[in-house]
């Protein structure tokens, strides 16, 4: 299995990193031969060489940047998803896929496209605060953060249906993007690690089988205590 | 009459608020209602020294105002680290007399990053010192380039500047200033030439983006730098650290200044630069500074100092979700020869907001721990499986750690007839919770 981080170097402002290392994990659990190759600004890569693509959150000048320089992919990376290959965008990474990011000087920098949904930055308050999603292809929810300061307006195949904080806008139930086998969400940071069961079903939509789980013990208890710290959350507001 | 009354008002909150334990920020929170502009109204001293940046603002204005205090200056300054507008407003007016003259010759505010933008419309420093930007409490604070956009606002015309030149974001708000003083280290014993982190937020330029390239490391991304394009680069430094010796714990300012350290750690030799620079700005000379700061031992409770059985131990606070402050612990614990037992504990990730995001553990260079010279690891805490599994992603062999969710147990666990010496490590949120549980010094 070949594994591809792009912009590791730059697009990596909550631990992001580790969402890579830890489906490099459940894959060799799994008995693949895993290799992982890190390309930033400026480098060449081949997506159709890859079994699953990841790209993690930046600051919003840095997305800009890397927006302009992931244009380049632009009908590789659409192949890449038509062909019903795996992708994780987490942050604000998916945000690139759109139209357009309007930053918060008003000034509209151009997205890949991809989709028609469009984002609108501001600088005056940083949007924050644990989340609890859901979705209709895991029978448990979501746990996280979101650390952004943009909204959302137009995705039509969302990934997540919010149960507690933020989703694609203010007062939004939905959250993220998924089409076919790309991900895009805002949750930032390790997602991966925190929600075993959104792992491993990743894994299992890279190699089509069912991956090995069982070593996922402290995840799970993790996972278990995080939800319940949040779930308090929800009963008291 | 307004602002007679809301200076007494305020000053009479806060002997009440002193009596039952209550924090600095409600006085000046109250004296802002009653008059929104008392901050313009009153007679400040013609010297305002302002210190903010992520990490060691409150060490270095305590720093700070000793050496002033002990050479006779009168200094008014924010000693509970209330470091908002309402805690700065409490300060300012309680060191006023009812006519609304602050009664001292320097002004001395440590300010949250954040918030200083509120503070300083009102409070003009003629001196502000900005001594890092880190990744710190990203869940409230969003990212080092988001804080930088905020703290910009707070720098006005004729403030002089006093920066960290070994911090590339940081030098940043230099860019295009005159008088800037800028202080830093040159190449030490203890630097690295490739970046030790877990993550490099040197990488690019702040200015133009362009890959930076460092010829020295002092820590993360303090050090030497340049950028391949724009000719952005570390600045030539007035006031600096000349050599270090953390094994001893000794550092040299300027070639001549000896001192001996209390703290053997990076972040305290940069604390006390710090506070020499404005010193000596202030007029004190470098041999009185000196003295000043020899084994100086804060006494803001950072470092503490405790016997657990027949164990002895230090318990560092570092802050959570500041992945620099911690891998600072864990190097003054790794640098430990006759050997030592570290405790983390994670069990609330923060004091006064909740939050269960422990994304910041995946910052910490855990990798450091698997040492020699650290002998056992205890992890403890609610948050314990978060760390459990961020361990597993280190080369740290499985048996040197133990795990509790309980702190007590953790707590009880070390009360060994083990011989190391116990550092813990850990955040305000958590080191109660710790404490209870030794005789600390
Ligand atoms: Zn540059």
């Amino acid at each position: 299995m070949k594994l591809l981080h792009l912009y590791d170097d730059i697009m990596n402002l909550y631990g992001d990193y580790a969402n890579v290392a830890a489906l490099r994990r459940i894959l060799e659990n799994s008995g693949e031969t895993v290799t992982v190759d890190k390309i930033s600004l400026g480098g060449q890569a081949e997506l159709t060489d890859y079994d699953f693509v990841y790209i993690g959150s930046g600051t919003e000048e840095n997305q800009k940047l890397v927006m302009k320089d992931l244009a380049r992919y632009r009908e590789s990376l659409k192949a890449y998803i038509q062909d019903g290959k795996t992708a994780l965008l987490t942050g604000n990474a998916f945000e690139m896929l759109g139209k357009s990011v309007t930053d918060s000087e008003g000034k509209v920098h151009e997205g890949l496209g991809l989709y028609d949904f469009t984002v609108t930055e501001q600088s005056k308050t940083r949007v924050t605060g644990d989340v609890i999603y859901e979705s209709d292809f895991l029978d448990k929810p979501l746990v996280g953060f979101v650390n952004k300061c943009s909204e959302i307006q137009g995705i039509k195949d969302s990934l997540f249906t919010v149960k507690m904080g933020l989703g694609d806008f203010e007062g939004a139930k939905a959250e993220g993007i998924r089409d076919r086998n790309l991900f895009g969400t805002h949750l930032t940071g390790p997602a991966l690690i925190k929600n075993p069961h959104l792992l491993a079903y990743i894994a299992q939509c890279v190699t089509g089988k069912q991956p090995e789980t069982a070593y996922l013990e402290h995840e799970r208890a993790g996972y278990e205590i995080t939800l319940n710290e949040l779930t308090k959350r929800t009963g008291e507001s | 009459m307004r602002m007679i009354f809301t200076i007494l008002v305020c000053k009479l909150l806060r002997i009440i608020g002193k009596a039952v334990g209550k924090g600095s920020s409600l006085p000046g929170q109250v004296a802002l209602k009653l008059c929104p502009d008392i901050l313009s109204r009153v007679k400040l001293p013609s010297y305002i020294i302002a210190v903010t940046g992520s990490n060691g603002k409150t060490s270095t204005v305590e720093m700070i105002a000793h050496i002033l205090t002990s050479n006779g200056k009168k200094v008014a300054w924010n000693k509970e680290g209330s470091n908002q507008i309402e805690g700065v407003t409490t300060l300012v007016l309680n060191s006023a007399t009812l006519g609304g003259k602050v009664k001292s010759d320097i002004l001395l505010i440590e300010s949250d990053e954040r918030f200083a933008k509120y503070t300083f419309r009102y409070i003009k420093p003629t001196h502000y010192v900005i001594t890092n930007l880190y990744r710190d409490q990203l869940t409230r604070n969003g990212h080092p380039e988001w804080v930088y956009n905020a703290l910009k606002d707070s720098i006005h015309e004729g403030t002089q500047l006093i920066l960290n030149a070994d911090d590339p974001l940081v030098s940043r708000f230099g860019a295009d200033r005159k008088d800037v003083v800028w202080f830093g280290a040159d190449k030490l014993s203890s630097d690295t030439e490739t970046l030790e982190s877990v993550y490099n937020d040197g990488a690019y330029c702040p200015v133009c983006k362009a890959p930076m390239t460092y010829t020295t490391h002092h820590y993360n991304h303090i050090g030497h730098y340049r950028c391949t394009e724009c000719g952005y680069r570390r600045q030539d430094t007035e006031y600096t650290i000349t050599a270090v010796d953390l094994d001893k714990g000794v550092m040299e300012i300027d070639g001549k200044y000896r001192i001996s350290l209390a703290l053997k750690s990076l972040y305290n030799i940069y604390n006390i630069l710090s506070a020499y620079t404005v010193a000596r700005i202030a007029g004190i000379s470098g041999e009185k500074i000196a003295a000043d700061m020899n084994n100086y031992v804060l006494q803001n409770g950072r470092v503490i100092t405790f016997t657990l059985g027949n164990r002895r131990g230090t318990l560092l606070t570092s802050k959570h979700e500041n992945s620099i402050s911690y891998d600072q612990s864990l190097r003054v614990a790794c640098a430990y020869k006759e050997g030592c037992d570290v405790m983390i504990i994670v069990d609330a990730v923060s004091r006064k907001y909740f939050t269960s995001d422990v994304s910041w553990l995946w910052d910490i260079d855990f990798e450091m721990l698997r040492s020699p010279n650290v002998r056992q690891i205890v992890l403890a805490g609610k948050y314990v499986n978060d760390l459990a599994v961020r361990f597993s992603y280190t080369d740290i062999p499985n048996d040197k750690i133990k795990l509790f969710e309980d702190i007590d147990e953790a707590a009880d666990y070390l009360n060994s007839d083990r011989k190391e010496y116990i550092y813990v490590i850990t955040c305000f949120s958590d080191k109660g919770k710790f404490l209870g549980k030794v005789k600390v010094d």
